[in-house]
């Protein structure tokens, strides 16, 4: 869902992503949020496929805890997401979902996505620069590659999880850090790449 | 947005219409050579409907709308569990189905879409409800009609209306 009150935040670290893509490649997108007018505005112009997932309003978010085993919640993940067998993503957009998630819950989720993550994957996402900063509860899209809107998501916020970047880096197994930056209000973005395949890491220009 | 296509259907200058299932809320409109139908708020159908005019639909469907080279609008009213092919389509109310504009898919701050689109150029306007995946191709105007869903009746509205 989008909403009618967007803010615009400056990224340094988006546009990487976008400089790195072949133009003529089909793009297959996966953004964890809500969908947002701005995204879909701005892969227009892209030949892609994107598919929001919007964990955000399932239970993912507001009872990490559940009940069950760490193998039926990555079948939960992979039910939600929804991707077609044999599908590559190009581009996962996080946004802020690994401060509500817990750490077995955001461990399903990494090994949920592996069978559809490849070398050229690359990832984003928004954190807290340090476990005290307080992580406004928005919604993020994407205006140009060196701009995100963001739109507070109303309602109650759940429950947070504040990670150093160390123990989220454990966390995310086979996506590593590549590049972190500061963000408005404490906040912080971060490229990730993934790390299997430590010598065929894509050139990033930063 | 402002006036747009669509607003022929809600304030209709001159047009031939053919109205399903009418009931007050819509204009009478005068007759000319463009063709479109409405399908009323009333409305339950159950099957295909194949058009080949633009089409204003508030009812109820479960099932397919074919109106390949036309204008699809589902009203706020509209509820529908159904694939759509259409020229352009405009979504106010709620679809669970997957959607093929061969020009647009516009989803409009009152839309909740659930499903998967394909189109040259989607738009979302703030304020709308999707999930799902989108297909865009801004390159190619191509379309993959949708497989209408097996074991419906077929309704055919519009000048070819049996």
């Amino acid at each position: 869902m989008t909403s009618g009150l967007c803010e615009s935040l400056q990224s340094n670290l988006l546009a990487a992503i976008f400089e790195t893509l072949p133009i003529d490649k089909r793009l297959v997108v996966l953004d964890m949020g809500a969908a947002m007018s701005s995204t879909v505005n701005f892969f227009n112009k892209f030949k892609c496929r994107l598919s929001f997932a919007d964990l955000y309003a399932g239970d993912f978010v507001v009872h990490p805890c559940g009940e069950g085993t760490h193998s039926e919640r990555v079948s939960q993940f992979q039910h939600h997401l929804n991707l077609p067998a044999g599908t590559k993503i190009d581009i996962c957009l996080f946004w802020d979902l690994f401060g509500y998630l817990d750490g077995p819950t955001l461990m399903a989720l990494i090994e949920a996505l592996d069978p559809h993550v490849s070398s050229d994957t690359l990832g984003y996402g928004i954190g807290v620069r340090s476990a005290d900063m307080p992580l406004p509860f928005f919604q993020y899209g994407i205006e140009r590659s060196t701009q995100l809107s963001q739109a507070n998501r109303g309602g109650i916020q759940p429950k947070r999880y504040p990670r150093s970047q160390r123990d989220l880096h454990h966390l995310l197994d086979y996506f590593e850090i590549a590049k972190c930056r500061l963000l408005a209000d404490g906040r912080v973005e971060y490229l990730l790449i993934e790390n299997r395949h430590h010598d065929t890491k894509p050139q990033l220009n930063f | 947005m402002g006036t747009d296509i669509f607003d022929k259907f809600k304030y209709p200058k001159s047009g031939h219409t053919q109205r399903v299932g009418c009931h007050t809320g819509y204009a009478d409109i005068g007759s000319s050579s463009e063709k479109k139908t409405m399908i009323g708020a009333g409305v339950k159908v159950e099957g295909q409907i194949t058009s080949d005019e633009d089409l204003f639909f508030e009812g109820s469907l479960e099932g397919t709308i074919l109106a390949i080279n036309h204008e699809v609008l589902i009203g706020k009213s509209g509820h529908l569990k159904a694939n759509i092919t259409a020229g352009v389509v405009r979504i106010e109310g709620t679809v669970k189905g997957d959607i093929s504009g061969v020009e647009q898919v516009v989803i409009s701050k009152t839309g909740n879409v659930h499903g998967n689109i394909q189109s040259p150029r989607v738009t979302l306007e703030d304020g709308a409800k999707f999930k799902g995946s989108i297909e865009m191709d801004p390159g190619d105007q191509v379309v993959l009609p949708v497989t209408p869903l097996s074991n419906v009746k077929s309704h055919q509205v519009g000048s070819k209306a049996s």
